[in-house]
Formats: structure tokens, sequence, C-alpha cells
């Protein structure tokens, strides 16, 4: 129905033109001047404060270079890709997010860190968190940022109708693992007939394969995605929305703040970061009201973000002193009190800042969870090729959530995988 | 011969068509030497259609041929991006999903915009109010809006189920249910199109020759038999570019289901099920998420091919016969039996 794409697209090619006329097609390779040191990433990724000391005083520890940070709006990625398939004007630094898997078969963009002496700072971070920054060829290709360790999160005071003990221990202990919860979820029905205790089954899903050991491949490329460890986890899914347990809020859908704010899920598992995109944004009113508990299940990491070096950077020494300050333990805080990112340096975890009581969690010191669940996640090898395998999961059990038979949906997930895999040349 | 000559409009233009020797003698200049400040002036469309009209064009059939993720090397691997394609589950559901929506979307919205001319043509009051009205759907935010229906149409807090709950009729699963989903993005489409079409539609209107209606009315036609024998019939060439364009625009179809369903975690579009994938939307996916910029070329061919066809059946739909009834009578019979 667009009558005018011709006109559309010469109006377009002509503020294109006009801006490379403006900023010189020349053949630079790295993006910006020659003493500046150019950092893409999105929106409350990084601390403005710090982003903005190091662009007007420079970067401490590399005399006469200052940064320049270009917040990348929607379609990161693509942006990123297009700036490094042009391999001309391309910033020094990236911010990367959970997915930096997806950048090993291309590692040879990135600068090795380790050239720069990043492994004599390995002791200040998470080890599993360090490790995802490492290709299969030992190339440590990008450098932790910020993590999501997950955690368990309630209303008290519906528990509290529902006569279930509100202090974070005790239900950890009621709780410990999945069919613990499921049996809390169950207790919670007898107060509130409608009660749920996730979103979706695809939420079940994800955070528990995030408590595993081991996702989809081994590190020498090795499928094991069918392994009876995830089958139980695919059922697992499966049992939760057969049981009633899930609102069945398809994903990134209003519903699923919808369930939150009218407190038909009192309960949830979740990363540190859910915690400020659902209730505390969503439903302030709730203030007070929420607390957190060690996770059922064990601890598991969703989201986070990385920090990688282009190889066309002017400067790489200068762009690595402002990664390792950017991210040094005592700037995490500052990020975590700022932008609500959580550290990867459990250095910082015992600092006052992150020790205050948060009063959106009735006071409850939330670091006392989270801290420790941080440091239980375990290290998981993240192939390339998850990007490809996760979203066939993901479909099938929504379809298992709209009816399909849940052996099917498993079997139908391993033969679209195993297309996929060979599409991929991956086996 | 300088820019000043060219800007002598006349002259050149004479001097173009006869090509006559100039009268001092000399020979005629080639071509380009005679003509080039008028290429010049119109070169920057040229070349910046060049750049950023025909090299992607080019670029994007060499890169359906290629196995690419967007910043590594590229690999040849012939017709593999095609012979996927065509065994391609995904890739015939979003064919299937875009055919419904546009079905859903184009009949009742060429019908409504006929219907909304006719009344703003032959309404009396608030004429001005009423054509801004149909048509700022069109000029607001698609975006924006979209999120907005999204609420409405959102299954448990939406507005829509909420009133279907206080008739105490049945939810509809509007971002869940198969069909539902698909109803909600023709919803959407139909809201924003409708008055853009209903414009088209009344500037076809008004260039009917108000003595073709005077003469029906003499004749004793009432409102109906004009509507159905005068005015669709005058108005043929305009529903053709309204159902052409409609139908481009229709298996184009990609922000509404974009913004309806978004992108989640794991790269999944189009909803539960991918029931709301349109073409360009699993395009998008492959290429943008996935990084498979070769195939994603190829489905951006595919997505040609189609348009190609529908275009050629809208036009013998509606065209053809138009065409056929202005040459020759013998044709006209023909095309009555078909």
């Amino acid at each position: 129905m667009t009558v005018s794409r011709r006109r559309f697209l010469a109006l377009g090619a002509g503020a294109a033109a006009g801006g490379f006329g403006t900023a010189g097609c020349g053949s630079q390779r790295s993006l910006g001047d020659a003493d500046e040191i150019t950092l893409w990433t999105w929106d409350r990724s990084v601390s403005d404060e710090l982003v903005a000391r190091a662009e007007t005083k420079g970067i401490p520890g590399a005399q006469g270079f200052r940064l320049s940070r270009t917040n990348i709006g929607g379609h990161f990625n693509t942006k990123v890709r297009t700036a490094l398939a042009g391999k001309s004007l391309v910033p020094d630094i990236i911010g990367i997010n959970s997915d930096v898997a997806t950048y090993f078969p291309n590692q040879d963009v990135f600068v090795d860190l380790n050239d720069f002496g990043a492994a004599g700072l390995k002791s200040r971070y998470l080890d599993w968190k360090w490790n995802e920054c490492i290709t299969p060829e030992g190339r440590m290709i990008a450098f932790p940022m910020d993590t999501g360790p997950t955690g368990l999160f309630y209303r008290a005071d519906l528990l509290q109708e529902a006569g279930v003990t509100t202090d974070p221990k005790e239900l950890a202990a009621r709780a410990p693992d999945w069919d613990g919860f499921i049996a809390l979820g169950k207790e919670l029905r007898k107060s509130q007939e409608r009660a749920v205790i996730c979103p979706n089954i695809r939420h079940v899903w994800s955070i528990r394969l995030g408590q595993l050991g081991s996702k989809f491949m081994t590190q020498d490329g090795r499928y094991i995605g069918d392994r009876d460890e995830l089958r139980e986890a695919f059922e697992l899914a499966y049992r939760i929305g057969r049981d009633g347990l899930s609102a069945g809020a398809p994903e990134g859908s209003p519903d699923l703040y919808g369930v939150i704010t009218s407190g038909r899920q009192p309960v949830g598992i979740g990363a540190v970061w859910w915690g400020l995109a659902f209730p505390e944004s969503a439903a302030p009113k709730t203030e007070g009201k929420w607390r957190v508990a060690d996770p059922p299940g064990g601890s598991g990491n969703v989201g986070g973000s990385f920090l990688a070096i282009t190889k066309y950077s002017k400067n790489p020494e200068a762009a690595y002193k402002f990664i390792t300050w950017l991210q040094s333990p005592e700037n995490q805080v500052k990020a975590f009190t700022e932008m609500s990112l959580f550290p990867s340096s459990p250095h910082s975890f015992t600092r006052p800042e992150m020790r205050e009581p948060r009063p959106f969690y009735g006071g409850q010191r939330t670091i006392e969870v989270f801290g420790p669940s941080a440091r239980r996640v375990r290290t998981v090898y993240k192939s390339p090729y998850d990007r490809v395998m996760d979203p066939v999961f993901a479909a099938e059990l929504a379809n298992v959530e709209s009816g399909k038979n849940v052996d099917t949906a498993w079997r139908d997930a391993q033969n679209t995988i195993e297309r996929e895999l060979t599409r991929e040349g991956a086996i | 011969m300088g820019l000043a000559d060219a800007l002598r409009g006349k002259s050149v233009e004479r001097r173009g068509r006869i090509a006559k020797p100039p009268p001092d003698g000399s020979r005629p200049l080639p071509g380009w030497r005679r003509y080039w400040p008028m290429y010049t002036a119109v070169s920057p469309f040229f070349i910046l259609f060049a750049v950023f009209g025909v090299f992607p064009v080019g670029f994007s059939i060499y890169l359906s041929f290629m196995s690419w993720d967007g910043i590594g090397e590229t690999r040849s691997i012939g017709w593999e991006n095609y012979a996927y394609l065509v065994t391609d589950s995904d890739f015939w559901q979003s064919i299937g999903n875009t055919l419904i929506i546009w079905l859903l979307s184009t009949v009742p919205m060429i019908f409504l915009a006929l219907v909304i001319a006719y009344a703003l043509h032959t309404a009396v009051r608030f004429k001005a109010f009423y054509r801004v009205a149909y048509f700022v759907p069109n000029i607001t935010s698609i975006v924006a809006m979209t999120l907005v229906l999204g609420s409405v149409f959102s299954d448990s807090s939406g507005l829509l189920n909420s009133a279907l709950r206080a008739i105490n009729s049945g939810e509809v699963g509007w971002l869940s249910d198969p069909w539902a989903m698909k109803v909600s993005v023709a919803a959407i489409t139909i809201w924003r199109w409708v008055g853009y079409n209903a414009i088209i539609c009344l500037a076809g209107l008004q260039a009917i020759s108000s003595d073709v209606f005077e003469a029906a009315k003499v004749d004793g036609a009432d409102n109906r038999q004009t509507f159905f024998r005068i005015t669709l019939p005058m108005l043929r060439p305009v529903i053709l570019f309204v159902a052409v364009t409609s139908t481009i625009g229709g298996l184009q179809l990609f922000t509404e289901p974009q913004v309806l369903f978004p992108v989640d975690d794991n790269g999944n579009v189009g909803g539960p099920g991918g029931e709301a994938t349109t073409i360009v939307l699993y395009l998008y996916q492959q290429a943008f998420v996935f990084n498979r910029f070769g195939y994603g070329a190829a489905v951006g061919w595919a997505l040609f091919l189609l348009i190609a066809v529908f275009s050629v059946i809208n036009w013998r739909l509606i065209g053809g016969r138009d065409e056929d009834a202005i040459g020759t009578g013998k044709r006209k019979g023909k095309s009555r039996a078909r």
C-alpha cells in the first residue's frame, strides 16, 4: 500500500548522500577522530555518568584519548554487523548482548584481550561470566559487563493470605526444587483460584535451561540437545502448563505485565533485572510487598552483556584501558546504583552501596540473595548455533501450550534442529 | 554550447528533435556533448538511484546464491537457498499467513473505501472534516498505533475482551488464536488504509462528469442503480489502482505484525506458532535476527515473484476488461464471456 515507494527511496537516498558529503568518504577504518575512542552501546547498558566523565576528562590511564559514545537505538545487532561488514568507520568498542557466542565464527574481527594482559584480571570477575568471553580457540574476544543471576520473586502479602511462610530462607527451604515450586503454586490456589507461577511455559524452559551445566552443544561441536536432562526440562514446562500454573501470556505481550500488576502471578523466578522490568516499573503500587529468595532448582543466569574491541580500533590499548576502567569492581557498583546493572565482579558485592536495604522489597538486602546466586551459576558452553536452536524449542513449547502433544512437539523440535544444524554446516 | 543555451529550452528542444546542423555550418556535436547540462541536471536522481536502488537489487540477486552471516566471507552455494526455500515449511506458512491476512484486509477494505468515498462525495455538511478524519490514521505513526491497538486486542487485559465479557459472550484469543491473530492484523491494516483508499476513490468519483449522473437521474435511476450501474463501472480504473497497490502493500505487510507480535528473546516472530508471520517478517527474521542474509535475499526474490504474479492477476481481473472495452467491439464480446 506504500504508493510513493520510489519517491520515498529517492528522498532517503538524497538524505544519505547529504550525510556522505559532510562526513567525507575516506579510507579511514576506525570511526571518530584520531584521539577519540568510539563506543557503540544500547540505552541503559553502561553508566551514563562514567561515560560522560571519559568523554569530557579523557580516558583514565590512556593519556590523550577521550571517549565518544553513540547510543544506538533499535536494531543494535544489525547496525553493528553492517559496520563490521563495511570494514570502514567501525567503532573501536561495541557492546554485545548475552549472545556473545554468535560472534565466535567471526572472532578475528575482534582483538584478543589476552594480548593486553586481561588474564591478570580474571580473579576479579565471576568465573562463568569470564569463560563466556573466551572462544573455543582460546581467544578472549569480549569483556564482562553486567549479569543476570536469578532469584525467586514473591509477593509477601499474597503468600501470607495463602498461609505460606514469607521468610526468604524458609520459603527457599520449602521450594528447593521445581516439584516444591509446583506444590507451592498449588498451595497459592487455595486463596487465589487463578494464581499462576509463570507467565508462560517457555519461561519455565528458559529458566530451567539456565540452571543446567550444559546447553545444546559441547565445545567440540557435538549436538547434545536431545539428552534426557533436556527432555525432562521440556516435560517440566509441559507439566506446569497442564496443572494450570501458567498464565499462557504470549511472549512480549502486555499480558506479561497484566499478570504481575493484577497479582495473579504472586511468585516468579526471574533474573535480577526482572524485578526492575516488571514489578518495579509495571506495578509501583506494590512497593514494599515484594521479596526475593533463592530460586527453586538452583541458580542460573539470564541476560547480561559484554564489551568487545574491534580489530579496526585506532588504539586498542587505549580502548582496553577504558573497558577495564569502566568495568572495574568499584565502577560496576556505580553502574548498579545508577542503572541497576548487576555487577559481574563479586568484589563489588560486599560494597555498602550494594548492601543497602531495598524499599521496594520491604527493606530486604536483595544482594544477600543475588550475590550468592551469581556465584553459584555454572560455566556453560554456549555455541554460535544456539541462536538457531533456542527459537525452535521456544516455538514448540508455545505449540504445547496451545494444545500440541508434548511428545510430538519434542520430536518435531529435534527434527527441525537436525535440519537447521545440517543447513548451517554445524553437524 | 553552454548552460545558458540549455536553459533556453525552446531552441534546445527544436535541435533535439530535428537535429539540424547549426547555422554556422559546423557539424553537430555528439549527443552527450550537446546535452550534458541536462544530463547533469537530472543526474543526481540517477546516481542515487543507481547506488541505493539498482545496486542493492543487483546485490540481493548475487546474495541469494551465497551463504553470508553479515560479517564473514560470502560463500557461493549455488541454488541451495532456493532449494531450501521450496521445502521450508515456515516459508510456506508465511505465504499462507500473508495471503489470508491480505484477503481478510483487502476485500473488506476496498468495499469500505468505496462506501466511504461515496458517502464523502454526497455528504452535505462537514465535508472537509470527514475527509481529514478518515485520512488521519494513514499519517499517524503505525508503530505507536499498533502498540495502542495491541493493548485493545490483548488477550486477558484487552479492551475488546473486556467488552466481550461485559456482554457475556466468550473471550477471543486475539493475540493467541491462529485465526483471531490474523483478524487482528487485518483489522489494523484496514484501519490504517481505508481512509487513504477512500480519498483516492473520492478523487475518482469527482472526476466523473456530472452529466452522466444527471442523465441517469433523468432516466429515473435510483441511488442504488446509480451506484452499481454508473459509479462502479466508471470507477474501474481507480479500483484497479487501489486493488493493485493494496495487493502490493498487503503482500509486503510487516510493521503491524512485527509490532503486535514482537521478536521475542529467542528470535521467534509472528506470535504463538508463528501464525502472524508474514513473508517480509520472515525475511526480516532470517536476515536480521538469524543473520542468514543469503537466504533472506532468496525470500525477497520469492516475494517479488509472488507480487508480480498477483499484479498480473489483478490486472487481468479488473483492468483487462476495461482495456478490452476501449479496444474493438469484437474483443469486448469475448471478454464478457469470460
